[in-house]
């Protein structure tokens, strides 16, 4: 290889910044190369979120009515019971995706012949369209046909067939079920991750205290995993308010509205009833609180990467 | 390294394996059972005479086959235009300093988390006012808002761990920044690039809300949408659901192991020790 002198002082220089790249080139390329995905993000989605405060402001006619979409939403008495659905099955949603989650990965930072194959098994509910595992999980759990109910039945779990989509007080836990299968290898994954971060020694130190797996756990792992697990609490918790797939193709919210969720509610309010101000007065309150879960994922995300 | 009871350890590694495989398996074992054998009490687990029927039907006399490629088209187009814009825009995150770029990444950052609910009153309006309803056209464009920051996001991390030298020997040889882009980093950058890409496919082929309120024509209509319609009949025919959802998850599985291998490709050490 050639060198000269320029070149070996560009590359001094580059090393000596590590991984932060040299300023070696105009200072206005950076903006220059960005701008065309910017502009396209901006046309996307800046202007469809500007318009949705604007129709939440609005009647039909596109008149100025101040508050009354809001006011309007917030009266009648589905939202009030959206909203607590929401809460219900993001909350234990993500408890169970994460409480799984972090188990399979201390699982399998452990080492046992198949750990290979076991972690590629882990992947397929992840990578199972949304969709067809909402559909998949509806056959499983049909009340007469269904492999769910044949099974507990003759496990003796339960006396006889439950109508688990149909029935009141069944229809919610069973969706959080499914959607704790399709993300739990999620966290897994990212949980896995952190763990293989956590210094050999560390565990070598727990040991030489003679630490049992509970202690090691306890006092060596979640210490350590602190922030991942912060994090993915909070994405998963952002996708879960976000998540219409399995509800939707599921129960579509009912019955009697019992799986009814914010984002299923915003979706029937504009395209079932056709109530665009009132939609989007949902749509604005939706995101205000989703854009404050966000703020703090950023937050997060960089104290991460600054560690 | 530790090893702790490794039967007890295999027996929960052998639950894990069943809770995540079993409804992917019944799904493959109803799909290939008769409508009789389905709906029969108590179920049967191997099915008593395997049929192609079910695959027969939705090939051959469902609408399907036009989803498939409607879902292939719109996919495709999503993910290809992101990726004219999303390389650049990488190359000047990952290269360059200037102002305000902490905030602009943070904002694609936070573009991926976007509620979708929360927009799409606003996007069908705009769509029916431009006439992109039921268009190709229409859901490419509104599917870009998924693809474009997640591909923006994750080649930034890919080019990043490109070597810089390479690129400062070429632009003290007198290429230009594009040269340079095109014909350094773009081939350095591939695997990395065919990653994205299939991620990127794979999430707009699995989109399921935007489909339901911008295609409601079967001309574009995509694979969700068909499989959702199956469901809501008053009688749904599992058999054909099953069928058609294996037809629509067998494409993420091949895309998946073929992703593996790319990765496995370690294209980046032969490069700078040459």
């Amino acid at each position: 290889m050639i060198s000269t002198p320029a070149r070996g002082a560009a590359a001094l220089r580059a090393s000596a910044q590590g991984r932060r790249r040299p300023d070696f080139v105009a200072r206005h390329h950076g903006p220059f190369f960005i701008s065309p995905a910017l502009l396209a993000l901006i046309a996307l989605i800046g202007y469809p979120l500007i318009y949705t405060a604007w129709l939440s402001v609005t009647d039909d006619r596109g008149n100025y009515v101040g508050f009354d979409n809001f006011n309007e939403i917030l009266d009648d008495r589905v939202t009030a019971l959206a909203i607590r659905n929401t809460i219900v099955y993001v909350g234990w949603s993500v408890f169970f995706q994460v409480l799984l989650g972090t188990a399979a990965a201390i699982l399998l930072n452990q080492r046992f012949p198949g750990r290979g194959f076991v972690r590629s098994a882990l992947l397929v509910p992840w990578i199972v369209p949304a969709i067809v595992a909402a559909t998949t999980w509806a056959w499983m759990m049909h009340t007469e046909f269904g492999i769910v109910n044949y099974i507990l039945v003759e496990a003796g779990a339960i006396a006889e067939p439950i109508g688990w989509l149909t029935n009141r007080d069944t229809v919610m836990p069973a969706l959080i079920a499914v959607n704790v299968w399709k993300m739990f290898p999620f966290v897994a994954l990212m949980v896995l991750a952190g763990l293989q971060a956590v210094p050999e020694t560390l565990y070598e130190a727990a040991r030489v205290d003679g630490a049992n797996l509970w202690q090691e756990i306890r006092f060596v792992m979640l210490p350590q995993l602190r922030l991942v697990l912060a994090s993915v609490t909070l994405i998963l918790t952002i996708w879960g308010f976000n998540g219409i797939t399995i509800i939707y193709t599921m129960t579509r919210g009912g019955p009697a509205n019992r799986s009814l969720i914010t984002p299923i509610q915003i979706f029937k309010q504009a395209f079932e009833f056709l109530r665009f101000g009132e939609a989007a007065a949902l749509s604005v309150m939706l995101f205000a609180f989703l854009a404050l879960l966000t703020l703090a994922y950023l937050r997060l995300f960089r104290a991460a990467s600054e560690d | 390294m530790r090893m702790r009871g490794t039967l007890g350890l295999q027996v929960l590694a052998g639950v894990l394996v069943a809770a995540s495989l079993f409804p992917f398996a019944w799904m493959a074992l109803s799909s290939i059972k008769t409508l009789r054998e389905l709906y029969t009490v108590p179920p049967s687990w191997i099915p008593a005479a395997p049929t192609l029927s079910n695959y027969v039907k939705v090939l051959l006399e469902s609408n399907i086959p036009r989803y498939f490629l409607n879902s292939v088209v719109i996919a495709a187009g999503a993910t290809l235009i992101a990726l004219v814009f999303a390389i650049p825009a990488a190359y000047g995150f990952a290269r360059f300093n200037f102002r305000g770029k902490r905030f602009w990444q943070a904002s694609i950052l936070a573009g991926q988390m976007l509620p979708t609910a929360a927009i799409i009153v606003p996007l069908f309006i705009v769509l029916r006012y431009l006439g992109l309803l039921n268009t190709y056209a229409g859901l490419i464009l509104v599917y870009m808002i998924l693809t474009l920051p997640l591909c923006v996001w994750m080649l930034v991390g890919y080019l990043r761990a490109i070597p810089v030298e390479l690129e400062e020997a070429a632009i003290i040889d007198g290429a230009s920044r594009f040269v340079v882009l095109r014909r350094i980093v773009f081939p350095l950058a591939l695997p990395g690039i065919v990653a994205v890409m299939v991620y990127s496919f794979v999430t707009a082929w699995n989109e399921f809300i935007f489909a339901l309120c911008f295609a409601l024509d079967s001309r574009v209509k995509t694979l969700p949408i068909g499989l959702a319609e199956f469901s809501t009949e008053f009688n749904t025919d599992w058999g054909a659901v099953m069928a058609a959802s294996m037809i629509m998850t067998l494409p993420i599985v091949l895309m998946f192991l073929v992703m593996q291998r790319v990765f496995v490709n370690g294209l980046m050490s032969g490069a700078t020790k040459g």
